[in-house]
């Protein structure tokens, strides 16, 4: 938005867009805290910021020599005398200027994207050890949006202003010195410009900043309009509102527009302004020049020369350091989000002296065990029940009883709030939590595929596993049969994350990839959404294969699949309302042999 | 890009006029020079004080002009790239109105928002501010050629050279860049791609303890993207201080030159360095924007993609406009989502009478929320017909169908603006009574003069400040206000405790008389006192009848009595 005419080309290091002059100002909370951080953060990658100093420091001096030269070369050029020897000069001045402008560029983009690669996997590394509650508490959008493009703009908005400062900062000394030197009495002259121009941004800015934070308002009107429309837009449409939707969208539309329009104009006067005060400056010096040569006080055509290219660089840069300072500070801001991320709390660590689960027997015991996700509203409340090595454990009841939230704990994605389950003799948070996990093998309810081959898919999390492993997994899972007939077979890729399978044929591979880690205790959450038969007789199969012989957990709502389950647990509202063996539960007669009963009389 | 352009010769005049003043400014600047020049070797050169306070103040005069010019050119532009971006919304905005619900499926809510929001705002940005620069750019260079050629024409030929030269270069720099910016792009996108992928697959990725492996692909093409980055941004490192080299040696070259031929003319030497340094700014502004001209080429095009979107659903031509007395009929209807490989619905036949009640029963993904989004025509069958009254569903107005048709819907969905705007929605010219009639079968009277403002409490977007049930409340109050033929209620007493939603039934069966009613849930309690249920699972009729026919014909819907029964209904 903002248009340069002289003074120091901007450096666009890293390809970001410097938003214009037109910016709301979002102010960090703690600037001088999230420096010091980022700068930690920036450990192991400094190498080459000595570099960076260095180049920016030899910019501005080529930047503050060059009109000296140049005024020099005119001077030499009305003399008639040694033009080739300054002539000399200036192209080596030009050749090293473009050698340290090329340096300068070349390494900050390699630097600056290092920097960046670096943080977002530092972002990362701390993502994928947050508990789960961080990521059934965020939506995912926002939490993509800071691990993608909030890095990006932040560090390389942070690492060019910096720099940018830096140029700015040597240049605007260097040129002041070199004025000083070249004739006193014109940079007081010269000063007196650069008051006004401050005076000037001054003003405007302040006039404009209100403006852009009116227009920051529009557009929160207008996106929250938006948001709630489109979202909603089943319920627009059922009540025929579109015309009153867009009626209303439209006034919020126009209002930014004009808003925006109202900014936009306020904000063009800054530079014309100033260029007139530029010009001003500029042709009072060029005047003033003039008499004083005519006069005799001045005897170089040279002097003036370079003064006047001084003059025309001096005051850009003032307005400049103030504008970036602004996206610096907002960039900052940006920063403490990200940092918000990195203060998590991870999954709680190992204890020291946390016991290496090897082979585990996979006798589990739940102790009283209470849970809720949030404070104040239990899920599960006093659960106590004992699961022999072995044996296969059915679960059942009701949606919302409790099902999911009780492989939630054993799988300790969430700890336990009261009581505590225990995996052969100690207590789950005794063990080592990557132990833990590989001696459960899941087959969750969600079917969650990646964009990879169906080999990689099935070896998920065993990237070791060789193709006949791969292949004796598929085949034990009964995925093996849709799998050949894939295009490109195992090595299939799921580029749709594996929405282009019918949901029948991803359970089978989730099945298959369960089979594949071979742990010793087994959970299933049987999937809600019904296959077709065949599919289902398939994955029972797969199911009572891959079970034989460990101790299983099976989440059921089909209770034909879970008869000959040595323990069946039924839940209600949060607690155990009937538990035994398929027989002892039919004797008992209550709610779950009421339950068998409807669907076997049906089935047949 | 083509969109770009279409918008602008909407408002061509305007855009001409500041492609005037831009002009115009442009010519400001370059005489500048011309003037100071005139100071040196006239002025200067005559020893004539008052020549030179002359120079001075008609240097003056242009600065002033030129800054009017800019404010003028400053004030078009932003009025035009305002109000495209304006026209943009409303486009979209309009198009998206008119769009099938599998329309939105595919284009996906979120992304429609961050169209009509950023995209647009990146496209207004180019337009107010790129293309100045790329517009200005070669009107300085050809003014600075005109200018040299009639000021000193010896030195055009030195002029012409260096242009020539860093116009080849930046073509270069577009032709190497442009593919490089565009490879960026494509890796932003896979790193959303990995990253949302582990967003919501993190489940099995902690089950799995395939955490590394999720780090190590999402460093890949972090790497890969700011291998990418790197890639573009030296293309920019090689290009940028190259074009500077060739417009400073120009100035070498210049200055050599009139040393060896001693014009003597110094002022037009120094107007001649001038000219090449603004050559200089001009130019490269152009290759330092390349980045934001890929960023707005893909936004446009997505965009375009809102806009050239065309409804799926066919609206009739002559469009039938029964009086809508809530008979309807569904003949073995199937249906299957866009994508889906499997019918969300199979072959569902039934008949249900003016005034009936119907109560649909169902787990998650039975069907039940498809079915009557089919009646309001949401989606339409992929076989089969659903007749109201006697005419084809899809003969019928929609917004004829719709108007006869309230709807409470699974998510108690309230919008912005006071209580009482909410309730209008059901029927707009609706009087207070009528409000307060709706409101109170549906159990929301009280809290609603409880709140200080009563009927004009303001909601916060959502409805934020209401607790679930009484949005649910809200929710079916507004469609009673509606006073419709054909009412449906989706699961919205799921948020309710036992006494409330009785109460609220009780009020709704007392009226239930003039409608039809079809009462979906979960809950095996709320739909028993139904005329007659519909059981589904899986997309097909399991059973249809009383609580009493069902109870003794219907496997499925027993187990959903018996795995309910005692608890009273808990969710």
């Amino acid at each position: 938005m903002t248009e340069k005419r002289s003074g120091v080309p901007p450096a666009n290091f890293n390809g970001i867009a410097r938003p214009g002059r037109g910016m709301a100002v979002v102010k960090p909370e703690n600037m001088k805290g999230t420096l010091r951080r980022l700068w930690q953060l920036t450990k192991g990658q400094r190498k080459g910021f000595g570099w960076i100093l260095l180049l920016s420091a030899l910019a501005s001096c080529a930047a503050v020599l060059s009109p000296y030269v140049t005024g020099s070369a005119v001077s030499a050029v009305s003399d008639g005398s040694g033009t080739v020897w300054v002539l000399a000069c200036l192209a080596g001045l030009y050749i090293s200027d473009w050698l340290v402008r090329f340096l300068q560029s070349f390494c900050m983009a390699a630097i600056g994207q290092r920097v960046i690669h670096h943080m977002r996997k530092t972002l990362f590394q701390r993502m994928k050890t947050l508990p789960l509650a961080f990521f059934d508490g965020h939506r995912h959008g926002e939490v993509m949006s800071r691990l993608t493009n909030d890095v990006d703009t932040v560090s390389s908005t942070i690492s060019s202003s910096l720099t940018l400062f830096l140029t700015y900062g040597f240049t605007v000394l260097g040129i002041f010195g070199m004025m000083l030197c070249l004739s006193p009495f014109l940079t007081l002259v010269s000063l007196s410009g650069i008051v006004l121009v401050m005076l000037l941004t001054k003003i405007i800015t302040k006039r404009t900043g209100k403006l852009f934070s009116k227009q920051q308002k529009s557009l929160g009107a207008l996106n929250g309009q938006v948001e709630e429309s489109i979202s909603g837009l089943l319920l627009v449409k059922a009540f025929c509102r579109e015309e009153e939707m867009e009626r209303a969208f439209e006034e919020k539309n126009e209002a930014l527009c004009r808003v925006s329009i109202k900014a936009l104009i306020c904000s063009g006067y800054l530079m014309p302004l100033m260029n007139v005060i530029n010009n001003l400056l500029y042709v009072a010096i060029s005047v003033l020049c003039g008499v004083l040569f005519v006069e005799g006080t001045i005897s170089s055509i040279g002097l003036i020369t370079s003064f006047l290219l001084y003059v025309r660089q001096f005051t850009r840069p003032f307005v400049e350091i103030a504008n970036i300072y602004n996206h610096f500070q907002t960039a900052v801001a940006g920063a403490e989000r990200i940092f918000e991320i990195l203060d998590e709390q991870p999954e709680p660590a190992d204890r020291e002296d946390a016991i290496s689960l090897r082979f585990p027997r996979g006798e589990i015991e739940l102790r009283h065990v209470e849970f809720g996700y949030t404070p104040g509203r239990p899920v599960l409340k006093d659960i106590s029940i004992k699961i022999p090595a072995g044996t296969k454990t059915a679960v059942v009841g009701a949606t919302g009883s409790g099902k999911t939230t009780m492989i939630n704990l054993l799988t300790r994605f969430y700890d336990v709030s009261g009581g505590s389950i225990l995996l052969d003799g100690h207590d789950l948070r005794d063990y080592r939590l990557a132990d833990l996990r590989k001696a459960f093998g899941t087959v969750l309810q969600d079917t969650a595929l990646f964009a990879v081959s169906v080999r990689d898919n099935i070896a998920y999390g065993h990237p070791e596993a060789g193709r006949e492993q791969v292949k004796q997994a598929a085949e034990a899972a009964g995925a093996a049969g849709f799998i050949e007939r894939l295009p490109d077979g195992y090595d299939t890729i799921l580029e749709q994350g594996g929405m282009e399978l019918s949901q029948g044929e991803r359970q089978l591979l989730t099945i298959a990839r369960a089979v594949l880690a071979n742990a010793p205790i087994l959970i299933l959450d049987e999937a809600t959404s019904s296959v077709d038969t065949v599919t289902e007789q398939n994955i029972r199969r797969a199911l009572l294969q891959i079970c034989a012989g460990r101790t299983s957990v099976i989440i059921a709502h089909r209770l034909s699949t879970i008869r000959d389950s040595d323990l069946i647990l039924l839940l209600e509202d949060g607690r155990i309302a009937e538990q035994g063996s398929h027989e002892e539960l039919m004797e008992m007669d209550g709610l779950y042999a009421r339950m068998y009963r409807t669907q076997v009389d049906f089935e047949g | 890009m083509k969109l770009i352009p279409k918008y602008i010769r909407r408002h061509l005049g305007i855009f001409l006029l500041s492609m005037f003043f831009l002009t115009m400014e442009a010519v400001a600047d370059l005489l500048q020079p011309a003037f100071m020049s005139e100071i040196v070797d006239t002025g200067m050169q005559n020893a004539s004080i008052s020549q030179i306070l002359f120079y001075g103040k008609a240097m003056l005069g242009i600065a002033v002009a030129g800054a009017v010019c800019a404010v003028a050119r400053n004030h078009f532009a932003s009025r035009v790239s305002q109000t495209i971006g304006r026209e943009l919304r409303r486009d979209m905005y309009h198009n998206v109105q008119r769009l099938s619900m599998e329309n939105i499926d595919r284009l996906r809510p979120a992304s429609i928002m961050t169209r009509i929001t950023n995209d647009v705002a990146q496209v207004q940005e180019f337009i107010n501010g790129i293309m100045r620069i790329m517009v200005k750019a070669p009107i300085i260079c050809i003014g600075a050629v005109i200018l040299i050629l009639i000021q000193t024409p010896e030195q055009s030929p030195v002029m012409a050279a260096v242009i020539f030269v860093v116009f080849l270069l930046i073509l270069a720099n577009m032709r190497i860049g442009y593919p490089r910016f565009g490879a960026v792009q494509k890796q932003v996108d896979r790193l959303n791609g990995v990253s949302g992928e582990f967003l919501s697959a993190v489940r099995v990725v902690k089950a799995f303890q395939a955490e590394e492996e999720e780090a190590r692909k999402f460093e890949a093409v972090s790497l890969k993207l700011a291998h990418a980055n790197m890639a573009a941004l030296r293309t920019m490192a090689v290009f940028s201080p190259l074009i500077n080299l060739v417009v400073n040696f120009g100035i070498v070259f210049l200055l050599w030159i009139s040393g060896n031929a001693k014009s003597g003319e110094i002022g037009r030497l120094m107007a001649s360095i001038n000219y090449m340094t603004q050559v200089l700014f001009a130019v490269t502004m152009i290759s330092n924007t390349m980045h934001t001209a890929v960023r707005a080429a893909a936004s446009s095009d997505r965009i375009r993609e809102v806009l050239d979107e065309k409804p799926t659903q066919h609206m009739p031509k002559e469009p039938l406009r029964p009086n809508i007395q809530g008979n309807i009929r569904l003949e073995h209807v199937s249906f299957a989502y866009a994508g889906a490989g499997r019918e969300a619905l199979h072959e569902i036949s039934m008949h249900i009478h003016a005034g009936e009640t119907i109560g649909i029963i169902g787990s998650t993904g039975s069907g039940k929320t498809t079915l009557v989004n089919l009646i309001l025509r949401f989606y339409d069958s992929s076989a089969g017909k659903i007749w109201l009254d006697g005419c084809d569903i899809t003969q019928i107005d929609p917004g004829l169908l719709r108007a006869a048709v309230g709807v409470v819907p699974q998510k108690a969905l309230l919008f912005s603006g006071t209580i009482r705007e909410n309730l209008l929605w059901g029927r707009a010219n609706a009087d207070g009574e009528e409000l307060q009639a709706a409101a109170e079968i549906a159990c929301a009277d009280g809290f609603i003069r409880q709140s200080a403002q009563g009927y004009d409490t303001l909601l916060g977007q959502g409805g934020v400040n209401l607790s679930g049930g009484q949005k649910q409340r809200l929710c079916i109050a507004r469609a009673l206000v509606r006073k419709p033929r054909i009412l449906i209620l989706d699961d919205c007493t799921s948020a309710l405790d036992a006494r409330t939603e009785a109460d609220v039934l009780r009020g709704l069966s007392r009226i239930a008389d003039t409608m039809t009613v079809l009462l979906v849930s979960q809950r095996i309690s709320t739909v028993m006192q139904a005329d007659r249920i519909l059981c589904l699972d899986d997309g097909r009729v399991k059973g249809c009848g009383t609580h009493g026919e069902l109870m003794e014909s219907c496997k499925t819907y027993q187990e959903i009595y018996h795995s309910q029964i005692g608890g009273g209904g808990y969710d």
